[in-house]
């Protein structure tokens, strides 16, 4: 019992990470159709963001808001430089388009980084535990969880009560007829980017406390549980895109927790193998978009 | 089958001998200035061209974007080192190897047949897993399910060491263990460039290129992508598997890091940025990629050093340079240097222009006993809206029956459903006694049953001729109970044939409509259902477009039912009409009779009497 509510609690922590990025991820998609490969690269540019700030003596605190800051500011740059040329551009060069931003990020930083991971000191406070009720939790999983939901309830809440909200929900859910009704795509857009920013911004941030590196490809296991959680979600669905997260995460934890310890090394090669049964079952996600919004 | 031997197989063929040819001219002239680095180079080159004229296969017929295919080269690297190393070797690499495996010991033709057959096996479990997900030209499914592919082979690669070795030692060849030599590379290569090119000439080739261009139209035209798909999977990795085997052995080891990420860069930007959909684009990339990332690489180097350039010139370029490759490719120019275009197109269409000019299809079809489509209470509903309330309809052979009715009536809702393209939630569709309701849209089609789409559907990158020769493909194998004369007189008929050689995107709407026209025609249905075939039309084209319809519905000896926002238009080409209103069915009879319906005018006009009877008839754009 108590073994399964720790893991529920770590699961949730975790899967908060993927569900923050399944939401911009969703977002975008909702407003251009594009399964955006580069999402990772958020995470990626704000995590060598964060390793010059540590080197120089700076606290997770600035590090924390110069990330949110650089995913945002990162996010805005790829679609104005990149995605924008592809808009109304088959799915095809879409995706490869985002795989591309991907593939020259990644070699930005070894040509001008360096091929090897950066390491970051990780903040003292993420190895405590607190007690509750008899149960011992990690406080990180516990914070995770807790700034998640936050960043989540003001997200809705610039969806629903801002004009830019609306304007982007109307144009998620049909792209021509917004146009139409007045809504400025490119503002739309680009304010999608800017969101989903902010999200991968706030992931990204737990994200590297976990890891401690900054390298390369940082981004790519993120993005990929974040595509998978938005898949699984029924991409386009915001509801769906946070359910996805967080039952990805709970299945890790669990995977990790029940496989023996020689197959524990496969544990993200299996969860591959269960997402591709996934789509081969339901390739149209779990959640419906319809359902989900209506919900 | 239509017999033009000459265009569909002896130019390809010799298309193929001369790409081969350059290729292998090319790479010795470059090497006979050089030393044994351009030999290694060039070496390298021609098994990468096998690999990416593998993918090409499947990326550029299906247009389904797969990273599996360097995740199946890692397959056939590892099951062609640990079948050919020598157990002296593997011993050291990897003694504790399962299923004795580690004393396993082939000749290297055979551990790379071995290979090749293990990743088709493979693949044909993975392909049977992305026709389920319903993979199409586009789709994220199918990209997902590959790369899910890719990083699994990866991870067990790294994993599972008492096989692979791991990420430290890998496994090596010891002398002999490996193909040694050119010939062998040669030999491979002058085979696929053959194979590849003369898939895309095949009957599998042209059906999986249809659904890369529409999916839902190629479906209506009585394709079934899966199978098509598949096949060219199956040839794909084979092709790849022969490639990735013979990388191995040049390259004398294998590791998890040859075949993942940076391999996955390199092709990929290969493929794209010759053009994706022809075979002479893929070997066109294959060429600039390599001598671009060379010369990147060469810069990059210490060997060069350009005063104010250091900053740009560093480890990483050629990497920058794959990346941005691809970028700028899908930004400026998506289809890569050449598009679709393929050597031998320009003598290609000198054959082509000369052949002779068909008959203008008088009847494509035998004109067998006249037959009924039957709707019978057909509903739809989405969510708590009843689109399509228990509507009853006929058509009989010989007729052409309008169907009419004001925006949101439900008419395409009707035809979609008839179709198969949405589910309908109750009622039944008859061919005569044959149930048609609830079966997939390919088959409703294969049945006899061929439709038109209100904002047309045509296969944007095929020439006009294969947009009847397809459908007269399929026919040839469900319809030939029907089929009779050449499918290509229906291009004639409708004024296309000219324009043949052109590709569908270029025309205009009017043109479009008339191509979908005969390519619904060229499958020999015995009923064609035609969704608003004049709407874009100026009124010179939709009146033109009654003599179309008419002849189309004479050529197929079969009954039309046709949607039409203009009256004027539907008045003059139908027998009989059906009036839809808020998804019901309010009237029919003879354009006369309907005219008069107080009821039908109510529908149209809002108000009865607003406007005098003749008003509607001679109204078009009171409808549109």
């Amino acid at each position: 019992m108590t073994q399964l509510v720790q893991n529920l609690v770590d699961g949730l922590g975790q899967g908060s990470i993927y569900a923050l990025l399944a939401l911009g991820l969703t977002l975008v998609f909702g407003v251009m159709h594009l399964v955006n490969f580069a999402h990772g690269e958020l995470i990626t540019v704000s995590a060598y963001v964060a390793y010059a700030l540590a080197s120089w003596g700076a606290g997770w605190g600035v590090i924390a808001i110069a990330m949110i800051v650089t995913s945002i500011l990162t996010a805005v740059a790829i679609e104005f430089l990149a995605f924008r040329w592809v808009r109304g551009a088959s799915e095809f060069t879409m995706l490869l388009t985002s795989f591309g931003v991907h593939f020259v990020v990644a070699a930005l930083f070894v040509m001008y980084v360096s091929p090897r991971p950066r390491n970051i000191p990780k903040p003292e406070w993420i190895f405590a535990t607190v007690r509750i009720a008899g149960i011992t939790f990690e406080v990180f999983d516990l914070v995770t969880i807790a700034v998640t939901l936050v960043t989540l309830v003001a997200t809705e809440r610039v969806l629903r009560r801002t004009m830019f909200g609306i304007a982007l929900r109307a144009a998620a859910e049909d792209f021509d007829a917004a146009r139409i009704m007045g809504v400025r795509s490119n503002l739309v857009i680009r304010g999608a980017f800017a969101l989903s920013g902010v999200l991968a911004g706030v992931a990204g941030v737990f994200w590297l406390m976990r890891t401690g590196t900054a390298s390369p490809t940082a981004g790519l296991t993120p993005l990929l549980f974040g595509v998978i959680a938005a898949i699984v979600g029924g991409l386009g669905s915001l509801g769906g895109a946070i359910l996805g997260g967080l039952a990805l995460g709970l299945i890790q934890v669990f995977f990790r927790s029940w496989l023996p310890s020689d197959l524990a090394g496969l544990t993200e090669g299996l969860l591959f193998v269960l997402i591709a049964l996934l789509f081969i079952v339901r390739p149209q996600g779990f959640v419906t978009v319809r359902r989900a919004e209506r919900a | 089958m239509r017999r033009e031997p000459l265009e569909r197989l002896a130019v390809p063929a010799a298309e193929s001998v001369a790409l081969f040819a350059i290729l292998v001219v090319g790479g010795l002239l470059y090497t006979s200035a050089g030393g044994s680095a351009r030999d290694t180079l060039v070496s390298q080159m021609l098994v990468n061209a096998i690999v990416v004229v593998g993918m090409q296969v499947y990326i550029g017929n299906t247009g389904i974007l797969s990273f599996g295919h360097v995740g199946f080269a890692a397959i056939a690297g590892y099951a062609v080192a640990i079948a050919a190393i020598d157990p002296l070797f593997k011993r050291i690499f990897i003694p504790e190897a399962p299923f004795g495996l580690a004393d396993v010991h082939l000749d290297p033709l055979t551990a790379t047949i071995v290979a090749v057959l293990i990743v088709a096996a493979v693949a044909f479990v993975i392909g049977l897993g992305l026709v389920r997900s319903g993979a199409r030209a586009g789709a994220v499914a199918p990209t997902m399910i590959t790369l899910a592919l890719l990083f699994l082979v990866y991870e067990a690669a790294r994993n599972f060491t008492e096989l692979t070795g791991g990420d430290r030692s890998g496994l090596s060849f010891g002398p002999g263990n490996s193909l040694e030599g050119r010939t062998w590379i040669y030999l491979a290569l002058g085979l696929s460039i053959l194979a590849a090119r003369l898939f895309r000439e095949t009957r599998a080739g042209r059906l999986a290129q249809a659904a890369r261009e529409d999916d839902l139209a190629a479906r209506a035209s009585g394709i079934d992508p899966a199978v098509p798909q598949m096949i060219a999977l199956l040839l794909s990795v084979v092709v790849v598997a022969v490639g990735a085997s013979l990388r191995v052995q040049l390259l004398g080891s294998m590791t998890p890091n040859f075949f993942f990420f940076g391999y996955t860069l390199l092709t990929l930007a290969m493929l794209v940025v010759g053009g994706r959909k022809s075979v002479t684009g893929a070997v066109l990339g294959v060429v600039v990629i390599t001598a671009g990332s060379e010369a990147t690489r060469y810069l990059a180097s210490d060997a060069v050093s350009v005063p104010g350039f250091d900053w740009l010139l560093k480890e990483g370029l050629s990497d920058v340079f794959l990346g941005g490759a691809m970028l700028v490719f899908m930004i400026l120019r998506p289809d890569g240097l050449l598009g679709d275009r393929e050597l031998g197109d320009r003598l290609l269409r000198r054959l082509r222009s000369a052949q002779p000019r068909p008959e203008p299809a008088e009847a494509i079809t035998s004109g067998e006993a006249a037959s009924t489509l039957t709707v019978r209470d057909l509903t739809v509903q989405f969510g708590g809206f009843l689109a399509v309330h228990e509507v009853s309809l006929q058509v009989h052979s010989g007729e052409i029956v309008g169907l009419i009715g004001p925006n949101g009536a439900g008419k395409t809702t009707l035809l979609n459903a008839l179709t198969g393209v949405v589910p309908a939630t109750a009622g039944t569709v008859l061919l005569d006694d044959h149930d048609l309701t609830g079966r997939p849209t390919d088959r409703i089609a294969r049945a006899g049953v061929a439709r038109t789409f209100q904002n047309f559907r045509l296969f944007p990158a095929l020439p006009l001729r294969e947009h009847v020769d397809i459908p007269e493909m399929v026919a040839e194998r469900y319809r030939h109970a029907r089929r009779g004369q050449d499918a290509r007189g229906l291009l004639v008929a409708g004024g296309l044939w000219d324009a043949r050689e052109r590709l569908a995107r270029e025309l205009d709407t009017g043109t479009s409509r008339r191509l979908e026209l005969a390519r619904a025609a060229a499958l020999a249905p015995a009923f064609l259902l035609l969704d608003e075939p004049t709407t874009g039309m100026n009124e010179a084209e939709s009146a033109a477009m009654i003599d179309h319809v008419r002849r189309a519905a004479e050529a197929v000896d079969g009954g039309v039912l046709v949607i039409d926002h203009d009256l004027h238009f539907i008045t003059r080409v139908c027998d009989r009409i059906y009036v839809l209103d808020q998804g019901r069915v309010i009237a029919e009879g003879t354009p006369a009779e309907v005219r008069a319906d107080p009821q039908v005018r109510e529908a149209y006009l809002g108000r009865a009497g607003d406007r005098s009877e003749g008003a509607i008839g001679d109204a078009p754009g009171a409808a549109r």
